[in-house]
């Protein structure tokens, strides 16, 4: 209450001092004959204002001087509290600026809050627009007084590393302008620039790329740049700290009809023009007096208009904030991850809270003469707990700084190791330092407040064991769910790298190939797949190999839609399509179960294979072969039956579809890493047919690490946390078995005295401590089973009830725990009797 | 804390005992600053007489712990002054210093009869 008025007066101080001062006039007018009883007005005037802060700043300090005095007498229970609360909130602080770099930060755009996203509903999540619907909301929208359509593509400038490309965003004219983003030198684009049909082939570079591949050089504009042997000449460099609207990396902007210069191809043509040819990301400006919901009304009646006139189905549009995951497709996979780890986070904080709370019961003891001491002196019992609450507040005041420090550096070493991340500017802004501080606080109080209040009450009883008893067994409930989950994650990890895939992966490399894309049509691609295939074979030693679009356990998947003869026209079953030749099935290992592999004239016919998925689920199971299905308007023979093999995910095998290798894709090549020198094979028969085409090779398996990057990635910090969590675990059961060694040290001395031998004093002094760690060990595993089914998906196979992981947690607890309790056993058996009585 | 006596036949003001007085003043009912220090100075036959320098800060404590209110209003000839009036925690506090201050008297008494 105090407090509350106190904070009154701090917030109102301008005019209750005004008012004061007028009291004060008035009674000096009533007092007119007496000048000299009357001291100096504005002295009294002061003295009076300082009885709101002065007392309180100098208690204040005061108990900061006294906290620093006590934490520098226990240096090591400071260090130790300062390290465990800081990594703990130093986690919980990188994890938080991240999620606030994707989720919470607006774009680097000017007057942010009045951009939005714009997307349309679609069956799997939001996406974008067609470019011609795009323009036609623009076109029409008066909600919105600039709109803008984005395109991201990569190229080769020519500076890359070998198969990495440039990430270049086509966009609008207006992009620059309609977002507001600053120009660190040159210009946007202009109109001109952006007509469909003469395409202009200029482009602003981000200010990264400008440093990091030009050298920050002040002449860059009107100099030429390749992309894809394609020229373009630079117009302007942006502002360092845009870098893009997206969570890749955009290295450049150039104009979307430019697009046509890169890729020659009909389809780009047809991308550009036609009005259900998705998808391109949509932002906007809202033009003045527009609410989000008013634009998102008008933009969802022009796009009925527009799908009308052109015959689609209809969508709805959504509007997001311009943040990097707002209305995200894969903000629905990436937020269970995010809130996951943010728990797990969180328990380790608490851990850490429960753990210093532990340590510093141990210390009140040491300190009880000093607190009696002090109420005897008259201090009020709030007055204490506000004295040692200083002490944790100071505690979690250097521990928010380590944090900070941490989240610095954390979450991009973290990235740099996963060897992939989202493309945000991670320093830490006030939003982080804040939220640092606040969890600082809430520590601070919830490790300081349950002691500071014990370690005061007038009446000690039995009940102070209690409380340290259940803070114990809490602790090793929470490490005991943190480290299951972990073990249980990298388990899951271990066995999706040693299960069999269904095909051989270790003795099979993939080599890819740049092709330089602007002269390679469709037809010069196939050309290129057959010469190779065709001069490969003569090779003696090379087969078997396969040509493929797509190598297993790629980044990217390919899925199509087919109906059985006889089902309605509108079916559709969703099933993962492969084109491959007919040396795939050989290279890798996967046997044909039922009817024939490709053969060479395939390509023209109409035939497909399956797998036995596919068989079971739309064939009843019984043999396919000869049957058919139809995809769009042809139908096809289906001539063999394959095995089932993880080709796409390896949490699971659904129906595939193989279909001849068409070639008009670049081609990736499989084959058998025991082939001597394969890769320089393919590379000289290339060099034959195109000196500029560069190759690469990499063994098969690296793909299944790729695949399993992310999932590695969180066994990783979930078993970070787990051996942080179990490192505090033994902190605070050592500290608690300590503690209870020191409090009983007479008891146990008499009981020696009386012939007790060593394992009944261990046994006694240690049995509530120990109980209390195995009720927490029986809570832990209760609550790891709830928590581990939420970990199903990333566990690729692994029960969640998995006994050995069970077991192993429980093992390495009692290891930790005996080792925790040695120490402190021995000096209880060590304890000398007559000493101990003289103690008192 | 003590409340400097501004005259000088007075004696210093035991440390507290400022607060008490104006409390007790308070209890009789609602008063401004400047009335508080005449009816000190009356009641005291002139011995007590309250300077601003204290009067002032120990009205601003009362108000931070609570043991009054103030509130603006129209004085005896007609100005425009602020006047204290005692809330419940008041009456207790004043409770309490009181039996703390007899029997503070009291063991002084005590000691000067010994």
């Amino acid at each position: 209450m105090k407090l509350l008025r106190r904070l009154n007066y701090l917030m109102h101080r301008r005019k209750l001092d005004a008012e004061l001062a007028e009291e004060m006039e008035f009674h000096r007018s009533m007092n007119p004959d007496a000048p000299a009883v009357l001291g100096n007005a504005t002295l009294a005037r002061e003295d009076a204002r300082a009885v709101w802060i002065w007392p309180w700043l100098e208690s204040v300090a005061q108990d900061l001087r006294y906290a620093i005095r006590n934490l520098k007498r226990q240096p090591g229970f400071a260090l130790i509290a300062l390290l465990t609360l800081g990594l703990a909130i130093g986690l919980n602080t990188s994890f938080f600026t991240v999620f606030d770099a994707v989720a919470l930060r607006l774009w680097p755009v000017k007057d942010p809050a009045r951009v939005v996203k714009v997307l349309s509903q679609g069956k799997r999540g939001p996406r974008g627009f067609s470019l011609a619907e795009a323009r036609y909301l623009r076109d029409h929208s008066k909600s919105m007084s600039g709109m803008v359509a984005m395109n991201d593509e990569r190229v080769v400038m020519g500076f890359e590393d070998f198969g990495k490309a440039s990430y270049v965003m086509f966009v609008s004219g207006d992009y620059f302008q309609v977002l507001g983003v600053a120009m660190h030198m040159g210009r946007g684009f202009l109109p001109e620039e952006d007509k469909l049909d003469e395409p202009v082939n200029v482009t602003v570079l981000s200010y990264a790329m400008w440093r990091d591949h030009f050298g920050s050089d002040s002449t860059i504009l009107g100099k030429q740049v390749h992309m894809n042997d394609v020229v373009f000449t630079v117009v302007g460099v942006a502002a360092e700290e845009f870098r893009g609207t997206t969570a890749g990396n955009e290295d450049l902007w150039a104009p979307l009809p430019a697009l046509q210069s890169i890729s020659k191809e009909p389809d780009t043509r047809a991308f550009l023009r036609s009005p259900d040819n998705c998808c391109s990301w949509v932002a906007g400006r809202l033009a003045p007096g527009f609410s989000q919901k008013s634009a998102q009304a008008e933009l969802d009646v022009l796009s009925r208009q527009f799908r009308n006139q052109n015959k689609l189905e209809p969508a709805r549009v959504v509007i997001g904030d311009p943040t990097v995951l707002s209305a995200h497709p894969k903000r629905r996979t990436f937020m269970p991850v995010m809130g996951l780890m943010f728990a797990g986070l969180i328990l380790v904080l608490l851990l850490a809270c429960m753990n210093i709370s532990n340590l510093l019961i141990a210390r009140a003891v040491a300190r009880q003469h000093e607190i009696e001491v002090r109420r005897a002196l008259g201090a009020g019992r709030a007055r204490i707990v506000r004295q040692l609450l200083t002490e944790g507040f100071l505690l979690a005041l250097g521990a928010a700084a380590i944090g900070i420090a941490l989240a610095y550096k954390l979450p991009g070493y973290v990235f740099a190791i996963a060897g992939d991340g989202p493309n945000v500017g991670l320093a830490p802004d006030a939003m982080v330092i804040l939220f640092a501080a606040a969890m600082a606080g809430l520590s601070a109080i919830v490790f300081g407040l349950a002691p500071a209040l014990h370690g005061t009450r007038p009446n000690r009883d039995r009940s102070r064991l209690q409380l340290r008893n259940v803070l114990l067994a809490g602790q090793v409930a929470l490490s005991v769910v943190l480290l299951i989950g972990a073990g249980l994650m990298v388990e899951g990890v271990q066995r999706a790298r040693h299960n069999d895939p269904g095909f051989r992966i270790n003795d099979v490399s993939v080599i890819s190939f740049d092709l330089p894309s602007s002269s390679y049509g469709a037809d010069r691609i196939t050309q290129f797949s057959t010469t190779l295939v065709h001069d490969l074979e003569r090779v003696d030693g090379m087969r078997p190999f396969g040509v493929v679009e797509r190598a297993p356990l790629g980044r990217s998947h390919w899925f199509t839609g087919f109906r059985l003869p006889g089902e309605p026209i509108d079916t559709s079953h969703d099933i993962e399509a492969h084109e491959i030749d007919s040396g795939y099935l050989d290279v890798l290992g996967i046997p044909v179960v039922a009817g024939r592999n490709f053969e060479q004239h395939d390509v023209a016919r109409n035939v497909v294979l399956v797998n036995e998925s596919t068989a079971k689920r739309y064939f009843d199971g019984t043999n396919p072969v000869g049957k058919s299905l139809i995809i769009g308007k042809r139908t096809f023979e289906i001539v063999g039956e394959v095995r089932d093999a993880y080709l796409n995910y390896l949490d699971g095998v659904g129906p595939q579809l193989f279909e001849p290798f068409s070639g008009t894709t670049t081609p990736n090549l499989l084959v058998r890493s025991s082939a001597t020198g394969a890769v320089d094979t393919v590379a000289g028969i290339a060099r034959q047919i195109d000196p500029r085409i560069r190759l690469r090779g990499k063994p098969l398996s690296d793909n299944l690490d790729e695949q399993l990057a992310g999932s590695r990635t969180m066994a990783g910090i979930a078993g970070m946390l787990g051996v942080f969590a179990l490192i505090l675990a033994v902190i605070g059961m050592s500290g608690v078995f300590a503690y209870v060694v020191q409090q009983r040290t007479k008891e146990i001395g008499i009981r020696m005295a009386l012939g007790a031998d060593a394992s009944q004093v261990i046994g006694l002094v240690l049995s509530g401590a120990a109980r209390a760690a195995l009720i927490g060990l029986a809570i832990g595993f209760v609550a790891a089973a709830g928590v581990a089914k939420l970990l199903a998906e990333y566990l690729y196979g692994v029960s969640p009830y998995d006994p050995r992981a069970y077991f192993e947690v429980a093992a390495v607890l009692a290891i930790s725990a005996l080792a925790a309790a040695y120490l402190p056993a021995r000096r209880a058996t060590r304890v000398d009797p007559l000493n101990a009585l003289r103690v008192e | 804390m003590g409340a400097n006596m501004a005259n000088s036949k007075s004696a210093e003001l035991l440390p507290g005992t400022l607060d008490l007085l104006v409390l007790k003043t308070l209890a009789r009912g609602q008063m401004h600053g400047y009335g508080i220090a005449q009816h000190l100075k009356l009641i005291s036959n002139d011995v007590l007489q309250v300077g601003e320098s204290s009067l002032y800060p120990a009205l601003q404590r009362l108000l931070l712990n609570g043991w009054v209110k103030a509130e603006w209003g129209t004085s005896e000839n007609n100005r425009r002054a602020r006047y204290y009036t005692i809330t419940a925690p008041g009456r207790k506090q004043l409770e309490a210093e009181r039996q703390e201050f007899d029997s503070m008297i009291f063991a002084i008494q005590k000691v000067l009869e010994s």
